[in-house]
Formats: structure tokens, sequence, C-alpha cells
């Protein structure tokens, strides 16, 4: 197998996050309408803002994407003059990285929902520790703080983890992965 | 609506895209170490006149683009007015526990959030993407596939934003009803996604292919169409902020607005 991205996975991965980064830049309004009911329940929305890393590594399964996905949906966000400014990059550096570490430790070999629920909770945890500097959340009431953490990491599971399963599952049917995807093993059987 | 986007070039437009996302990283990093609401309240002012002034566009546009910072302060804010630490209660309901404390606090996140998007919408009002990535390449040696790839990619969401508005009418022509609920959700996430993304992925597989037939080169020695060097601009851009940091630091000691120097909780 070739060495590092090629041309064409790094233009489809940057194409998907900047999908992504329209859906980001949407999502913020969203957020702010929920966040007015007060009790944390804008957190179970929160996830959607770590799929752009999962889908893009379920499409193209290779070292490297998730991370490259996540940076450049963040900084899609950005200049397209997302509400949070600079602080999406960091965001999306954190989270990138997160991602891109849970899918190292299973050597860029297991494609499963586990997985993937997995870097979305790992995703979440980086934003978590990124707030705990942002926003003082370690100042909030106890059993507030609680809620936020298990509303956040829930939205996670669900949206990164499950949706972006399911949706590149849907997405095999079209054949189109098939464009981006390196050889499996299966491929070279099926020569025989 | 049609929106009238034009917009004059200020200093701001000719200020070294790269220089100019290295300071806004680094004022962020240096925001995030204040914890000091007066200190916070005059940078916020300082950012807020080069928005109002220096990036160019009508006013009109100015005031319909800050609406959403009014959510930002909100959202930054309210969790942790209501129900943050503090000693000194102001007002008890039920869970809501707003105390002294917790207020200053959530105004500082609230100055905070805006600080953020002013820099933010400042930096995306004044920097044309394509000269971002063409001063990437050149002052930063980003790999030019990266560059190139971002600049394609971003050419091709105008075309995407059609094809949205092309399967919305074709949803609703068929009488495609939306759902409540999470499988509602699940169901009309699906019927937009997959066909965008499935026909983006196909596009931007054959612009890769093109380009590399066209013998795209990811060689760092290369020739630019657009070369970005440095001018005095960039020196008054970054002596602007210092500017802001020292009026903001004096003010917050010599003439502070509130008598609470740092917002976090200590026990």
């Amino acid at each position: 197998m070739q060495k590092g991205l090629k041309l064409t996975d790094i233009l489809v991965t940057i194409i998907i996050a900047l999908i992504f980064s329209v859906i980001y830049k949407l999502w913020g309004p969203l957020y702010g309408i929920v966040s007015t009911f007060g009790i944390q329940l804008e957190q179970l929305i929160y996830g959607m803002w770590f799929i752009a890393a999962t889908v893009a590594y379920l499409i193209i399964r290779k070292p490297g994407v998730a991370l490259l996905a996540e940076v450049a949906a963040a900084n899609g966000e950005f200049i397209f003059g997302g509400e949070w400014g600079v602080a999406t990059l960091v965001f999306g550096l954190g989270q990138g990285l997160a991602a891109e570490l849970v899918f190292m430790a299973f050597r860029y070999k297991r494609y499963d929902v586990m997985t993937v629920s997995l870097a979305a909770v790992a995703s979440g945890i980086a934003s978590i520790f990124i707030d705990y500097y942002y926003s003082y959340i370690g100042d909030l009431a106890l059993w507030n703080l609680f809620l936020m953490i298990g509303f956040r990491l829930t939205g996670s599971i669900l949206i990164a983890g499950l949706f972006a399963y399911f949706i590149v599952q849907a997405l095999e049917k079209t054949q189109v992965t098939n464009l981006v995807r390196p050889a499996s093993s299966d491929d070279y059987k099926a020569l025989d | 609506m049609q929106m009238d986007f034009s917009y004059r070039e200020t200093w701001l437009h000719k200020i070294n895209p790269s220089l100019k996302l290295l300071v806004v990283v680094i004022l962020f990093i240096h925001i995030l170490s204040i914890n000091n609401i007066n200190f916070i309240i005059t940078y916020t002012v300082g950012a807020l006149v080069l928005y109002m002034c220096c990036t160019g566009h009508s006013s009109k546009n100015l005031f319909l683009i800050s609406i959403p910072f009014l959510f930002i302060f909100l959202t930054s804010s309210t969790s942790m007015i209501f129900f943050g630490k503090g000693d000194v209660t102001w007002f008890k309901w039920g869970l809501i526990d707003i105390t002294e404390e917790s207020f200053f606090r959530g105004l500082h996140l609230g100055f905070r959030g805006i600080l953020f998007a002013i820099l933010g919408i400042v930096f995306s009002l004044t920097t044309r993407p394509v000269l971002l990535f063409y001063s990437l390449m050149q002052q930063v040696k980003l790999k030019p596939k990266f560059a190139y790839s971002f600049m394609a990619a971003v050419r091709l969401i105008p075309i995407i934003v059609e094809e949205m508005q092309t399967l919305r009418y074709a949803l609703k022509v068929r009488g495609v009803e939306g759902q409540k609920g999470i499988l509602g959700f699940y169901n009309k996430l699906t019927a937009y996604s997959i066909p965008l993304l499935s026909q983006s992925i196909r596009r931007a597989h054959r612009i890769a292919v093109a380009m590399e037939a066209k013998r795209f080169s990811d060689s760092t020695y290369r020739t630019y169409y657009y070369k970005i060097g440095f001018s005095k601009f960039d020196v008054l851009f970054v002596l602007y902020f210092i500017l802001v940091i020292v009026v903001s630091y004096f003010t917050s000691i010599y003439l502070p607005y509130f008598s609470i120097q740092d917002v976090r909780y200590f026990n």
C-alpha cells in the first residue's frame, strides 16, 4: 500500500468535511435556540460537531483521515464565520486528534459501530477537557456538571457514533465508497 | 432575500493572511488566560471597534451578521449564571441558584464568547480563502495538495447548496412528510446526506483524477499566481492589539468597572 494520503483521499476528505462544516454552521443557531431551555439540553445535540471525523474515517478508512476531516470542517466553519470564531479551530483540532487516537489504537483495522462510538466518546471527552479551560465548567454546580457531561457523551454516541455509522452504511449501497477505499484482502481473494 | 455582500477593501484586507491567523490564535490563547472581567470588557470593546469601523462592509450587513452574537452571549453565560458555584446568593428558585460569583462568571463567559466571535468574524470578513491558502503555502509551507484540495472544495460548496435546494423541492413535490422525533430526524438526515455525500464524493474523485492527469505536483518548489508578502499593515495590526491589551490591562487595575478581579471559584 502506498504510504500517506493521495490527492484523491485528501480532496474527498476535505469535500466531506466542508459539507459538514456547512451543517456545523447551521447547527450553531439551533444549539443557541435549544440552550435557552437552560438545563443543558443543548448538550444532546453537541455530538453533531464530532461527526465529520467519524464519517470521513468510515468512508476512506485510512490513517490521518479523521484528524484531517475534523480540522478541515472546523476550518470551514471558521471561514464561513461560525459564531465561536477561533475557538472552533482549537476544538476541532482536539476532537480530531482524540478520534484519530482511537482509530490508531485499533490500528485502523476496525470499522464497526463500537469503534466509531468510542471515537465519538473520545472526541466528546476532548471537547470537555478544552471546555474546562474555556467555560470554567469545573465551577458549575456538581449535578449540573454531571448532567452536561452525560448529555454530551450520550449525544456524541448517538450522532457521531450511530448516525455516522448508519449514514455510511447507506452510502455503501450507492457503491461510491469503492472509489476511495483501499483494496481490502477480500478484494484480492475475489481475484483468485 | 437578495443580499449585497460587496465591500470596500480596508487595511485589514491587506494584512498577510497567515500572520492574521497566527495573531488571532495567539489572542485566543491569551484570552483563555484572562480571569478578570474588567480586563475582558475593554478587550471586547477594542475588538468591536475593528469590527464596526475597519471591515469595509456596510453597516446593515454588519448588523445582520451580529445577531447571532447575542445568542452566543446567552448560550455561553446562562448555564453558569443559573447553576454556577458561589456563596453570595441573590436569587434561589428550585434548582436555579444565582449567586454574585456565578453571575459575574457567567457574564465573563458571555464576553469571552463574544470576543472570540468578533475576532473570528473580523478574520473571515476580511480574508479571502484563496489568498489565505496561497499565503499558507508560501509562508507556512503547507503542502500544495492540502491547500489546492481546500480551494477546490470551497468552489464546490455553491453546487452542493444548489443540489440541496433541488433535493428539498424534489422531496416536497413527492409529498415526503417530516416525522417527529428521533426517527424522523434520522430519516431527514439520510434523505439529504446520502445523495449530497455520494454526488460530492464522485465529483471530488473526478476532480482529483483530472488534476493528476494534468500533472498536478506536490512539490513545494512551484510558481504562484498570487505572491503574498508582508507590509506595514501587518505591523499596524500587531501594534493595535498590543495597544488594546495594554489599555485593557491598565483600566482593569486603575479604573475597574466591577470590584471583582477573578471570576474563578476558590474554596
